[in-house]
């Protein structure tokens, strides 16, 4: 379950984009967990036909997945379909301009325009796709092969996938856990846990094959290719280039499957880029030869990862990154020695680490350090100097540690240490624990730590309501725009805000990535 | 050399020279020898009226057998100690403490000294920080090597310094695989944090603004001279 300003930020996204009826249904899903139609009719108190046209646009968007659960009792009600607001899928929407930006400078034009399409309509089959790209076109002849090539781009670049399927089947989980510890107090934290795992659960399972994820062609295309294309074995050859006279002799079927199949944007394959992307920024201070030697290890091992979240890359040898590196041009100034020199950099801190002659990027150390350094530069600058050595050295410690010992390692006055303990305890930034020490005088120590999982959740909150209070701003500040008539310099401050405002948006989007999606 | 140590009180002629009250608290004081006692334990260990107490503990300091010592834990209390000893470092707080405040100014030089000895990224090992204090003879006592760790860690925690492991190899050829070492951080690459450079950011309000609260991003204050061209 999403945090109180992850739901606030997500449902402001919602009512921005699609309006206040569809964000009431959406809200009412996100706070309650997955509802049957009924249900949720029942509890927005809207009409069946408003929850019903509203659950078709949040689905028609990626933003809800239908699922049935199976239960093992005879249970007649989980067999209803019910509906699971998909959170990241929502928040995702705020970064289209990210994706988009990755499009046009990895793959052009072309294939720009055709993605925007989909942003824009959240799912497409082949056959809208092109005839929305011919349609607006107007009168230039462009010719469907051409458009389908640059479809096939797409794909091979991992950024349309096939939609997941409709309506998965969930099978009961598995029972791993006693069934005494369901109840009693823990039951509420359970449920937390559980409503987590459903969405990633219904996710995974309404998911498309690895196998078909990316794949166009059909039976019946492989069947009618035999002329023409008989050195393409596989019929998945994304990204290559293809003959598509053969498309020609094969209009019927594959037209059908051109108006069955729906596709839709790859959100893990940019968070997986933006991910490295952040990576990459994380070891530029330790200069050019470290980011080009790991954005080369990036490059060659992406295709191995499977999941976002991955703790480490696949292996690879020095020849392999050299190799690698040399394939661009501000590689190509790099000798060997250069390469390898920049390897002993970006192992200390072992960002990538060495093992048995080849190399492999720690990504869970690198992130792990960039938020940190997030964490760290919010103490500094709302505590102050002081308040931010103490902070690191008890996220150093990552145990707890009594106030003098704190005093101690900071060079800070005994006395006045408390003080500022006490101000980044009272803003939930530490945790803090009283000893009483029983003896010939009695007293109390304070004893202090960096509790990072509570901490790290706390600050990803903020950051969703700082998220939310930027777009409010921003849209207060247009609106108060319209409603003046305007001089001229008016129109220039308007600029300038908007300006502030919307980079201001998209740094702060990729914090918030960096503690939620990486 | 004899004439020049401090005349040592002997205790026999003390014995005779004390009242009955006045010997009661200097044993008390003397046998807690070099760690002294506060005035308030003191009192609650002879259980003598409080009058008596002071008025002995004057007495005794007029005559030099008991001094007052600035205890660097708390300096608004007195802290007695017997002529006869120096202060233990659990009482003056140690090299990093003058007349029990802590000396900022003698650790912001050496502090700096230490940064001085390894420019940007480079790095170095905790014997090469007491040899670079040693040689630069900023201080006039001999400082530890306990005491130039605490100093070279609390730079970590200043995030000047990162402590890393000798991987053996490039910078750290000269030094054993394994052996903790300090490395200078280059703080003029780092990019600042995000979060930091808006005003929710560092926003004390931030627990009590809500969209149409009193407090709001729409009528913040901080959001006004933000946006303020």
């Amino acid at each position: 379950m999403a945090s109180q300003y992850g739901l606030k930020y997500a449902v402001h996204i919602i009512t921005s984009h699609f309006g206040n009826l569809v964000a009431k249904v959406c809200e009412c899903l996100l706070r309650k967990g997955p509802l049957t139609l009924h249900n949720l009719i029942r509890f927005t108190e809207l009409t069946p036909l408003q929850v019903k046209n509203s659950l078709l646009v949040l689905i028609q968007h990626n933003c809800v997945q239908a699922f049935i659960e199976e239960s093992g009792v005879g249970d007649g009600a989980k067999l209803n379909t019910q509906y699971i607001a998909l959170f990241n899928n929502i928040i995702h929407r705020s970064r289209f301009s990210k994706f988009l930006a990755i499009v046009s400078k990895e793959l052009g034009e072309e294939c720009l325009k055709l993605f925007e399409g989909l942003l824009q309509h959240g799912r497409l089959t082949l056959a809208q796709i092109v005839d929305r790209a011919i349609s607006s076109t107007k009168g230039s002849d462009i010719a469907p092969g051409a458009i389908r090539e640059t479809f096939l781009k797409l794909l091979g670049s991992h950024f349309v996938e096939r939609c997941p399927a409709p309506e998965p089947v969930l099978s009961p989980p598995n029972q791993e856990l006693p069934s005494s510890a369901k109840r009693g107090s823990k039951s509420a934290k359970l449920q937390k846990i559980e409503t987590e795992t459903l969405e990633q659960r219904v996710s995974e399972e309404a998911a498309p094959s690895e196998a078909m994820r990316f794949l166009l062609t059909t039976d019946a295309e492989s069947n009618v290719d035999g002329g023409k294309d008989e050195n393409d074995s596989s019929s998945s050859l994304v990204g290559e280039k293809r003959k598509y006279d053969a498309l020609e002799l094969d209009k019927e079927g594959e037209a059908t499957n051109e108006r069955v199949i729906l596709w839709r944007a790859n959100f893990e394959e940019f968070i997986r880029r933006l991910r490295h992307k952040a990576c990459i920024e994380h070891v530029r201070h330790l200069g050019n030869g470290a980011v080009i030697v790991l954005s080369a290890m990036l490059e060659a091992t992406r295709s191995a990862e499977n999941k976002v979240k991955i703790d480490a890359s696949a292996p690879l040898s020095l020849n392999s990154i050299y190799e690698e590196v040399i394939k661009n041009d501000a590689g190509r100034n790099m000798t060997f020695d250069r390469v390898r020199s920049s390897l002993i950099e970006l192992g200390c801190p072992p960002l990538v680490k060495a093992f048995n002659d080849s190399y492999i990027i720690d990504f869970k150390a690198i992130i792990d350090l960039a938020q940190n350094d997030e964490v760290e530069s919010i103490v500094l600058k709302r505590y102050g100097q002081e308040a931010y050595k103490m902070f690191r050295a008890l996220s150093q410690a990552g145990h707890l540690l009594e106030t003098d010992k704190i005093a101690e390692q900071t060079f800070y006055e005994k006395k006045d240490t408390p003080k500022v303990l006490y101000k980044l305890w009272k803003e939930e930034y530490l945790h803090m624990e009283k000893l009483q020490i029983t003896g010939a005088r009695q007293s109390q120590l304070l004893l202090w730590k960096v509790n990072k999982k509570n901490l790290w959740e706390h600050v990803l909150d903020e950051m969703f309501h700082a998220a939310l209070n930027l777009s409010l701003r921003l849209a207060h500040e247009l609106e108060k725009e319209k409603e003046l008539l305007n001089p001229p310099q008016s129109r220039d401050r308007i600029i300038r805000v908007r300006l502030v405002l919307e980079s201001a948006q998209i740094k702060l989007d990729d914090a918030i990535m960096l503690f939620h999606d990486f | 050399m004899s004439q020049l140590k401090r005349k040592r009180p002997d205790s026999n002629s003390v014995a005779d020279s004390l009242t009955e009250h006045e010997r009661v608290v200097y044993d008390a004081i003397r046998s807690k020898q070099e760690m002294g006692i506060s005035q308030r334990d003191l009192k609650r260990e002879i259980n003598l009226l409080d009058k008596l107490a002071s008025k002995s503990l004057k007495s005794l300091q007029d005559k030099n057998l008991v001094r007052l010592v600035p205890n660097f834990q708390s300096k608004g209390m007195k802290h007695y100690i017997a002529a006869e000893f120096n202060p233990s470092t659990e009482i003056t707080g140690g090299a990093w403490y003058t007349d029990g405040s802590l000396d900022s100014d003698f650790i912001g030089v050496l502090k700096a000294t230490c940064l001085k000895f390894v420019p940007n990224l480079k790095v170095a090992t905790l014997e090469g920080f007491v040899e670079a204090v040693k040689k630069s003879r900023v201080s006039q006592v001999e400082l530890s090597k306990k005491q130039i760790e605490e100093l070279v860690e609390s730079l970590v925690c200043d995030n000047e310094l990162m402590k890393v492991k000798s991987t053996g190899i490039g910078e750290f050829a000269s030094i054993p695989v394994g052996k903790v070492c300090y490395k200078r951080i280059d703080k003029g690459n780092r990019v600042s944090g995000t979060m930091a450079s808006i005003p929710c950011g560092v926003c004390p309000q931030i627990s009590i603004c809500t969209p149409d609260g009193i407090v709001s991003p729409k009528t913040c204050v901080y959001y006004n001279t933000w946006l303020d061209f």
